[in-house]
């Protein structure tokens, strides 16, 4: 019992990284219809960019979680702008596209393999006491991480309920012609989402980072496929079905790992072939339709 | 040359023929048959590890290694083995992988199946001797020859060559049959070909697997020249190269993917270590791929049809007595081989389709609301009525496209509701569709041929033996098909590819290729929306032939002075329900009728 | 500078003269003159394949016109395209897809208030939900989950949201049962030339729209074969033929 307990600890830390990551994802997919495999890597570099200004420059370690972060949102913005937005408007099929997306993770990982070599690195943010929360144990590092994951829910909810930026961001997703048609200026609202996903994934890598203790240039891209599962789960493109789908997913594998630390991902993963198979739509639904060419 | 060199261009010749077989297989699977084949390491993984097995003697000089079967078997068996090995988990991951429709969806279950593949077999010791791998593999013949190491080179190299020849002629001959014809045309369009008479599935799965065979061969190649493998030599990244590989040289194209393969080993992967090294091996290797990430992308941007596009196959001049002598074929007579139809105990001997209390809902709406009618054998029957008045639903829930909520559809006496478009279709009934489904990267007489019944070539086995087998049909069909161009006047676009042409000319290429397949029952969804008037009359004197010899057509329109002309009777439903039929005349002044026109 | 109905007295004036345009080298629809009067309601009915939805498509610049001119007021929109017909005071209400489904009926109207002032928004959502108080019942509903006349109800109330002088809907009946169809005509979209807005509507229920409009057109083949008074044209005996294919350019 006490184990179930401590994983479901494990499975909430997890989950709060996964929150992050996964909503970043389906933000994305959500507003441009795009499958991005890069994006593990900006997890990764946001990673970095906390390592060399804690690390490397001294700075306080929340000034440089915030500077990996905003590295984070520029570098999801330059490469949505810039490589994937030319490609989009070009009409790219969607099969080229994923190959944009790999080619593009290739050059991200490569490039910091060449300023950071193959070794690991850490943070170095030395040794904690756990605290003890309703028979489970939590750093305080890993609550800071579930008190960043929820101020980002919270956040997105409030944005994406009370301001005008986030209706538009819904609309755009619902239905970018419509959108455009009513004035919204879909170009840049699509450019606020990658900013908004790169936060995530800079927010998300940061705080994985800290959970293992050690990272390297794989770290982001070897946990993309977990978050995707995550997105697919809540039914990619709707960014409350992530939360969800963080919840289950991070809950479920630290519960598995209890039989075998390996069966951690192999659980994670035969989740997303189940929903792709049976239930593609995810958690959603299915009355949200519209009725479209129903009859004649 | 000095001895080390000659040793280098023997392994790039091997490497260039195992790439080159994976290119093939890969290209067949995506290239011609369009599935996203996310796995494809796995597959050669397979073979590799299975020919492993198969040629690793009994010994007790590699004593970790648990389980060996000892068979010792000579080449070429164990690759036969690895094949079949290949072909069978394709079929087993095939079988669930590719059940979803949507394309990214069957590469991310197959990219999820390589990765817990890989995950198990580096954690399970027991799985292929785990992450240590295998080794120690002997190669073919070498204990026999007795031949020094470059010699010996040359000859694994000479088998090398044969296998990858013996792949090349599968490849080809299964890409330029009838059945690689099929696979493009599913690629795309899987509603179309399955409108057709295709399993779109099934067929997707038989590629998949052939594909599978074939990859796994080329991992059985590499394992006899390396001597080992392990998890190591096959991360779900070299999937990629293979994929970059057959995308630079072209897809489809089955000479792209041999250049392809060789430009990714000599430009991409042997290129670089001649570079000059100026920093670390590891700063050069990650400015290589960095590099080649770059690359990719330039080339995704300025020639993405790949350096060698599929060929266009041009058959106009295959055609025979096509060169001017005015063909002999007299009134088409593609539809006239079977419009005998057999009815059931209750049934009407002059109909040949009967619907009975046939019901769809969408969302809530009753699309189709209890609509009984019948279509007797050898008229044609115009289906009119309003906007929204559910014709299109009620042809589309006969022919198999929708499944009705309740009723019956008779054919032969036997119900086919709820049947599956492809075996609707293959009962004789063909349809057309409200918006043009032609098959765009197919030319317009490809377009014809894919319809066409009873191709010999149009199987795997029949592919196999060539375009001699598939030649007879092949000419009698395109004898049909030339017809039928004449007759539309567009034998000059013959060998255009059909999306190049324009709406209503692709209307025309769907219409003459329902033609092609020898319906019995003909169901024509707005046949003529978008076709200009003169074509328009050319298309309603075609129909009226074709009635005249004996076709059963049923014609949803809403140009109803078409209607008027060709329909031997006409149904008019409004909102779901019939609400008369009768000739045109008569309908007209009927006030239900007109009342159901202005009102909607 | 927009024009608001404030400006140009009650709606705009639309006219289209000689408007040819079609998808692709062969017009669908050819020289259509057609002319909506400040308030007035008009409408366009025909068989299918007659081109109206064309004929939208040129007006709202969805589709580039092959020949003609468009004019609202003294304004040319001809070579416009859609975002910036729009801002012209000019609201659309499409066929399908008319509105965002994952957003509340709220939201919805919000969006449609996009580019007006942010402080007058809250204003322009009290009057509009004035104008259709059945609103209240469903404000917070998303709009997927409306039924089809609900959501046409929506649609056009999201199209007034930015007080166009002209509002142009595509089948607005489309989809929809009698009885809904016959309350949006009448109740909803029948009211608001009395606010007015001038009203260009395509119709599939001829008799119904007729009844509440001023003038109709009646259009086939992409031609206008007949303009009147909508009263005149429903008292027209050869009404079935014209709606059945008898009088299609082929015979004229």
């Amino acid at each position: 019992m006490n184990q179930i307990i401590l994983s479901l600890g494990f499975g909430l830390v997890t989950a709060s990284i996964l929150a992050m990551g996964a909503v970043g994802f389906t933000l994305q997919f959500g507003v441009t219809n795009l499958f991005n495999l890069a994006y593990g890597e900006t997890m990764t570099v946001a990673a970095f960019v906390t390592y060399y200004t804690h690390v490397d420059m001294g700075w306080n370690f929340w000034l440089a979680m915030t500077a990996g972060a905003v590295g984070g949102m520029l570098l999801s913005y330059v490469i949505g702008r810039f490589i994937y937005m030319p490609f989009l408007h070009r009409g790219t099929s969607q099969f080229a596209m994923v190959m944009v997306t790999v080619a593009m993770s290739i050059i991200l990982k490569n490039v910091m393999q060449i300023f950071s070599g193959a070794t690991f690195y850490s943070f170095a943010l030395g040794p904690e006491k756990p605290v003890h929360v309703l028979g489970m144990d939590f750093t305080p590092r890993q609550l800071a991480i579930m008190g960043i994951a929820v101020a980002c829910m919270l956040g997105l909810h409030l944005l994406f309920r009370y301001t005008r930026m986030g209706k538009a961001m819904r609309a755009t997703s619902d239905d970018s012609s419509l959108a455009r048609s009513v004035g919204i200026p879909t170009t840049r609202i699509v450019g606020l989402a990658w900013m908004a996903s790169g936060l995530l994934a800079g927010l998300a890598g940061i705080a994985l980072a800290m959970d293992l203790g050690t990272f390297d240039t794989n770290f982001g891209s070897s946990f993309l496929l977990i978050i995707v599962a995550a997105a697919v789960f809540g039914s990619v493109g709707e960014p409350y079905g992530a939360m969800v789908g963080a919840l289950v997913i991070g809950i479920a594998s630290e519960l598995a790992a209890i039989i075998s630390p390996d069966l951690k991902n192999v659980v994670a993963f035969g989740l997303l072939v189940i929903v792709l198979l049976v239930r593609p739509q995810g958690l959603r639904s299915g009355r949200v339709q519209m009725r479209m060419d129903v009859a004649g | 040359m000095s001895a080390a060199v000659i040793s280098y261009l023997i392994s790039l010749l091997v490497y260039l023929g195992v790439n080159s077989i994976a290119a093939w297989a890969l290209n067949l699977q995506f290239g011609v048959g369009g599935v996203m084949n996310f796995a494809f390491i796995l597959y050669q993984a397979m073979g590799a590890y299975i020919t492993a097995v198969l040629t690793l003697p009994k010994s007790t000089v590699i004593g970790d290694q648990t389980y060996i079967l000892g068979l010792s078997w000579p080449w070429p068996l164990p690759l036969l083995g690895a094949a079949v090995a290949g072909g069978l988990l394709s079929l087993a991951v095939g079988s669930f992988a590719l059940r979803p429709r949507r394309r990214d969806f069957q590469a991310t279950v197959m990219l999820v199946v390589s990765i817990i593949a890989e995950t198990l077999v580096v954690t399970q010791p027991h799985w292929f001797n785990g992450n240590q791998g295998l080794y120690g593999i002997p190669q073919p013949f070498a204990a026999r020859l007795a031949l020094d190491p470059n010699g010996y080179g040359w000859f694994f190299v000479g088998l090398t060559s044969v296998s990858a020849l013996l792949v090349l002629l599968i490849v080809f001959r299964l890409t330029n049959s009838p059945w690689g014809r099929r696979l493009r045309a599913m690629r795309e369009n899987a509603d179309a070909i399955e409108s057709l008479g295709t399993n779109s599935r099934a067929e997707s799965l038989k590629v998949y697997v052939v594909g599978g065979a074939l990859a796994a061969i080329s991992g059985g190649i590499l394992v006899e020249f390396i001597g080992a493998w392990s998890p190591a030599a096959w991360g779900t990244g070299e999937t990629f190269i293979v994929f970059v590989a057959i995308i630079v040289g072209g897809l489809g194209n089955t000479f792209g993917a041999f250049m392809g393969a060789l430009l990714v080993l000599g430009v991409f992967l042997e290129l670089p270590t001649y570079l000059p090294q100026f920093a670390s091996a590891n700063t050069e290797q990650s400015l290589q791929a960095a590099s080649i990430g770059v690359l990719i992308l330039i080339f995704l941007w300025l020639r993405p049809q790949g350096i060698f596009p599929e060929r266009r196959r041009k058959l106009a001049d295959q055609v025979p007595g096509s060169t001017g002598a005015g063909s002999q074929a007299d009134t088409i007579t593609l539809a006239t081989t079977r419009h005998n139809f057999t009815t059931g105990a209750d049934g009407d001997a002059s109909d040949a389709l009967t619907v009975r209390d046939l019901a769809k809902e969408f969302g809530g709406v009753r699309a189709v609301d209890g609509v009984s009618f019948s279509l007797p054998v050898g008229k044609i029957t115009g289906l009119i009525g309003p906007n929204g008045a559910g014709k299109s639903t009620a042809l589309k829930l006969i022919a198999g496209a929708e499944k009705p909520d309740a009723g019956q559809i008779l054919l032969d006496g036997k119900d086919m509701a709820g049947w599956p478009s492809y075996k609707v279709a293959r009962l004789g009934l063909i349809r057309t569709f409200q918006h043009t489904s032609e098959f765009g990267r197919l030319t317009v007489l490809e377009n014809l041929l894919t319809a066409g019944p009873a191709q010999p070539g149009d199987s795997i086995g029949g592919a196999l033996l060539g375009k001699r087998h598939a030649r007879k049909r092949q000419q009698e069909l395109l004898g049909q098909a030339w017809t039928l161009l004449e007759e539309f006047q567009l034998t000059s676009h013959a060998d255009l590819y059909a999306g190049q042409l324009s709406g209503g000319q692709r209307r025309l290429v769907e219409i003459m290729r329902a033609l092609m397949a020898a319906p019995r029952i003909l169901l024509l969804d707005e046949p003529l929306a978008g076709v200009n008037p003169t074509l328009r009359l050319v298309i309603e004197d075609h129909l009226k032939r074709l009635r005249d010899e004996g076709l059963t057509m049923l014609m949803v329109e809403h140009e109803l002075g078409a209607v008027e002309r060709v329909c031997d009777s006409v149904i008019v439903m409004a909102q779901g329900k019939v609400l008369a039929s009768g000739g045109m005349v008569e309908l007209r002044k009927n006030e239900e009728v007109i009342s159901a026109y202005l009102v909607g | 500078m927009p024009i608001s109905s404030a400006d140009v007295g009650s709606g705009a004036a639309l006219e289209i003269r000689g408007l040819s345009a079609g998808y692709s080298d062969v017009p669908t629809i050819i020289d259509i003159d057609l002319r909506v009067g400040p308030g007035e309601v008009v409408t366009v009915v025909g068989p299918n394949g007659a081109g109206k939805s064309t004929l939208l498509k040129a007006l709202l610049g969805i589709l580039r016109p092959m020949a003609g001119t468009v004019h609202l007021g003294d304004r040319d929109l001809t070579a416009l395209r859609s975002d910036q017909i729009c801002r012209l005071s000019v609201g659309y209400v499409p066929q399908v897809r008319d509105i965002f489904p994952r957003l509340t009926v709220i939201e919805n109207l919000e969006m449609g208030g996009y580019t007006l002032p942010r402080s007058k928004v809250k204003e322009r959502l009290d009057e509009v939900m004035e104008m259709f108080p059945q609103i209240h019942r469903f404000a917070n509903r998303q709009g997927g989950h409306l039924s089809g006349g609900e959501r046409k109800m929506v649609a056009v109330a999201r199209a007034m949201m930015i007080r166009p002088a002209l509002l142009v809907l595509d089948e607005p009946t489309a989809g929809l049962a009698p009885r809904p169809a016959d309350e949006l005509l009448r109740d909803h979209i029948g009211s608001l030339s009395r606010l007015g807005v001038s009203l260009l509507m395509v119709e599939q229920r001829a008799r119904e729209a007729m009844s509440i409009s001023d003038r109709a057109y009646v259009m086939a083949s992409g031609r206008v074969l007949f303009e009147d008074r909508a009263d005149v044209l429903l008292a027209r005996p050869d009404i079935g033929d014209v709606f059945l294919g008898r009088s299609s350019w082929e015979s004229v």
